[in-house]
């Protein structure tokens, strides 16, 4: 299964990163969405993941214009679409690295670079990725402050759940949520948060 | 003495206190000189109505006029009333809208290397499709030998020019490819802006002049419409000819010269009074030594168009169009109605979408020139040429604009 390519870095730390990408680019990214970044510069296999947090599209003087006109024009809708330069945005939070085939649940060496190529992982992929280890990718997101952490850790459940299922390992929700609880067995409204937002998103 | 002025550590290159002088001189003068006006607004009105309808007398005292002074610039009447108002037509099913602007790099002497460009960019749209506008963009890097005219250095309105030229051009390359009916716009005058030349930049001008009317004759051969958008215009073609019709037939020599009663009211004041949202005045011809020169089915007309959708706050713009358009009446609908329907698209601030677009598409910014600039440079150097200095002015001029430790 190939992967789907959904933009290009804009800027990056080593916690995060912000990629930029087209609107016809906009179907694949999706919000709790595991990414990854194969480092265009080294030869070695290093790549980074991240969770998609957040997807933000900007506006200019002439979309705001719009918008005040009855009705705009399918035309138009399209012209700022596609030939103007809609700046959309996708912030993603650094949960990972892979190198020479081995993947840590840490913050990687080095960023990616300005204008790498981001790809959206494929279900193979993301149970790769989430098998890997303990689920030590979870105190990233547990520890960060910019996106709602209970929303973020379903979306990204929901997805991962669905990938192992098929692939017959029913077992790994379970042991993803047992380590929630451990995790967060000192902080009882965000487990309740996070417990809510995921029974929403497996259970419904 | 000098006193140097600071806010917040930067330095005030204005003295806002002579400044403040003179904007309560205005304030105290523009109750006044607005009542002045007002009235004169409110005459002109009661001229134009008065003469509506007198279009064949008010065409030979024009005639008469001219003789008297070839220089005279006024509005012409064609065969609508003066006072004429057509509302708005409904919108062809299948045509396709096409809008060019241009945009230039200017010659600069403090520059490190010598060289101009010239930009255009062109944006084309069906109105029945819902597809994306497909654009078009065409640059021209002017350097060596193209830096010179017969009268010397490239001037600043020689670029523009060629840009004014280039535009037409593309509307006329693009047409061609596109099936019939085409509505070509331009934002500001069909009419060429001429100014004063010597003889060699004279010869220049002409030679260029030329191929304008070339392009635009192309257009009519395409059986496309052009037309060139003036916003908030501040002619007063209409103005000067109420004025000719209220001078008295012995002291005809004075029109357009001495005789000037209504200078300050401007043809859109009129308009604005006089023109529903979405509808186009009278079409007039237009008077005036350079517009001679586009004839027969170039003659240059012009109408005014109320592009607002606020009965409170008419909007008149006004519109140049050749004579083939306006002996076409479907092609002058269709141009009245794709005007007020891209005029719309931008909601509360009426201007041609497309218009806006093609600017977009066209302009060249600031950072772009500084790239262009290095690209040369780096590229003669690449060759082993050796590359000019910014001039002392500029470099201490980009110097001051640096932030340092020293600023405060």
């Amino acid at each position: 299964m190939t992967s789907i390519e959904i933009g290009r870095l804009l800027r990056a730390g080593t916690t995060g990163f912000v990629v930029g990408c087209r609107v016809s680019q906009l179907d694949a990214p999706t919000f709790g969405g595991l990414v990854r970044v194969p480092l265009g510069h080294t030869k070695d296999d290093y790549q980074i993941y991240g969770l998609i947090h957040n997807i933000h599209i900007d506006d200019d003087g002439i979309v705001r214009q719009l918008v005040t006109a009855d009705h705009v024009d399918e035309s138009v809708i399209a012209d700022n679409r596609l030939n103007r330069n809609v700046p959309i945005e996708i912030s993603v939070l650094t949960i990972g690295y892979r190198h020479n085939g081995i993947i840590k649940h840490l913050l990687p060496p080095r960023p990616p670079l300005s204008l790498d190529v981001i790809y959206q992982c494929n279900p193979d992929e993301l149970c790769q990725f989430t098998s890997a280890g303990r689920f030590g990718y979870f105190r990233h997101i547990l520890r960060f402050e910019d996106a709602p952490k209970g929303e973020l850790l379903a979306a990204h459940l929901g997805q991962a759940y669905q990938a192992h299922n098929q692939r017959a390992n029913k077992d790994w929700v379970n042991q993803a949520t047992q380590e929630l609880i451990t995790l967060l067995r000192d902080d009882y409204s965000t487990l309740m948060s996070v417990l809510g937002a995921l029974g929403d998103a497996l259970y419904v | 003495m000098t006193l140097t002025l600071h806010y917040r550590g930067e330095y005030m290159a204005l003295d806002f206190q002579q400044v403040r002088q003179q904007v309560m001189q205005m304030g105290e003068n523009a109750l006044v000189r607005a009542q002045y006006l007002r009235e004169k607004r409110r005459k002109a009105r009661q001229i134009l109505d008065a003469y509506a309808a007198e279009l064949v007398s008010l065409q030979t005292k024009v005639d008469t006029a001219i003789s008297a002074n070839p220089n005279l610039r006024c509005a012409v009447p064609t065969s609508e009333k003066l006072d004429h108002r057509a509302s708005c037509p409904t919108i062809p099913d299948a045509v396709t809208v096409l809008a060019a602007d241009g945009s230039q790099i200017n010659p600069d002497r403090h520059a490190s290397v010598d060289f101009c460009l010239v930009n255009v960019g062109g944006i084309q749209m069906r109105c029945d499709a819902p597809d994306a506008p497909t654009t078009t963009v065409q640059s021209q890097l002017l350097y060596d030998n193209q830096m010179y005219t017969s009268s010397g250095h490239i001037t600043e309105r020689m670029v523009a020019l060629m840009r004014d030229l280039r535009e037409r051009e593309l509307l006329a390359y693009l047409t061609k490819k596109i099936d019939p009916p085409v509505i070509t716009l331009t934002d500001g005058p069909l009419e060429l802006w001429v100014g004063r030349h010597g003889a060699a930049q004279a010869r220049e001008y002409e030679k260029k002049f030329k191929r304008y009317l070339d392009a635009l004759r192309q257009l009519h051969s395409a059986g496309a419409s052009t037309a060139g958008y003036i916003d908030k215009p501040r002619g007063d073609l209409l103005v000067r000819l109420l004025e000719i019709a209220t001078l008295p037939q012995n002291e005809i020599d004075k029109a357009g010269r001495e005789y000037r009663p209504y200078l300050g009211v401007t043809d859109a004041n009129i308009f604005s009074a006089l023109l529903a949202p979405g509808e186009r005045s009278a079409i007039f011809g237009i008077q005036s030594r350079n517009a001679s020169k586009y004839t027969a089915e170039l003659a240059l007309h012009f109408f005014y168009l109320n592009v607002s959708q606020n009965e409170k706050h008419p909007y008149p713009v006004r519109v140049e169009i050749p004579a083939w358009v306006v002996d076409n009446s479907q092609m002058l609908n269709d141009l009245h109605a794709v005007l007020i329907d891209q005029t719309q698209m931008l909601g509360s601030r009426p201007f041609p979408y497309l218009l806006h677009r093609s600017h977009e598409v066209a302009v060249v910014t600031h950072d772009e020139k500084r790239q262009v600039e290095n690209m040369i440079a780096l590229e003669l150097r690449h060759r082993g040429v050796e590359v000019g200095q910014v001039s002392q002015k500029q470099a201490v001029k980009n110097a001051s604009q640096q932030t340092g430790r020293y600023q405060r």
